[in-house]
């Protein structure tokens, strides 16, 4: 597998990710990176969560709240709010078409 | 308030923000600051040329530095491999400069007077009410 063409494909396809992740459970920018992590994605870093998170708080996706951390600065906790839903339900949609266009393709080359 | 007054007034506010951020910057471990003041520069050169809009960018990057120090993220698992791109990444984020959103809607009228003179559509009309959005985020920052 390809770094570098994993890389280009996450770009489009993050903002999705980080929606559905926030979907149910509220987190901070950490948190995020953290559980991308784990789900494989090695190489993503901080700081393109951050500025995704930065992203979709000024398309008013999500709704932003600063709690009180034991050690260090408040950390902002990030949920998704009604019209991060919805953009997270076209979000699906879009993949699926293109998921099964991209199959189709596969099938008939293979 | 006079213009003048009023001028003055933003002009104090905005060095008083400047002040408290690289307050916050001095306080961060050295390596963190170094990096913070690598993109600091940056910035200045590259970003919109509006106080408030520049430093709604340092403000947030101050914040994801401490963060960063405070969970114990080294500076390499912050911006990756490649720091132009993080910053580019970044920097798209923010409403645009003024003068970046008049030469958008100048080429999209450019483009529009070159279709209309080929009997084609003018989509134009769409994209640059997409920009005047940006412009509009940009004026609400300063509020």
């Amino acid at each position: 597998m390809s770094t570098k063409q994993m890389t280009e494909m996450l770009k489009g396809t993050l903002e999705g990710v980080v929606l559905a992740l926030l979907r149910g459970q509220p987190a901070y920018g950490y948190e995020i990176t953290t559980m991308l992590r784990e789900m494989g994605f090695a190489d993503i870093v901080e700081g393109t969560v951050y500025a995704l998170l930065i992203r979709i708080e000024q398309k008013g996706l999500v709704d932003v709240d600063k709690r009180p951390s034991e050690k260090g600065p408040p950390r902002k906790v990030y949920s998704l709010n009604a019209r991060g839903e919805q953009e997270l339900t076209e979000f699906w949609t879009t993949w699926s078409f293109l998921s099964e266009r991209l199959e189709q393709l596969r099938v008939r080359e293979g | 308030m006079t213009g003048k007054t009023m001028f003055i007034t933003r002009m104090i506010d905005e060095k008083r923000r400047f002040k408290r951020y690289k307050e916050r910057t001095a306080q961060l471990p050295t390596n963190y600051r170094t990096a913070v003041d690598g993109f600091e520069r940056y910035l200045m050169v590259f970003a919109p040329s509006k106080g408030a809009d520049l430093q709604a960018m340092f403000d947030d990057l101050a914040d994801l530095f401490e963060e960063s120090v405070a969970s114990g993220t080294p500076v390499r698992d912050i911006v990756g491999d490649d720091p132009v791109e993080f910053i580019e990444t970044f920097r798209r984020n923010y409403p645009m400069g003024q003068w970046i959103v008049n030469e958008n809607e100048r080429l999209v009228r450019a483009i529009d007077a070159s279709t209309r003179a080929e009997g084609g559509s003018t989509a134009g009309a769409d994209a640059t009410s997409g920009l005047r959005d940006s412009r509009n985020t940009g004026e609400d920052t300063t509020s």
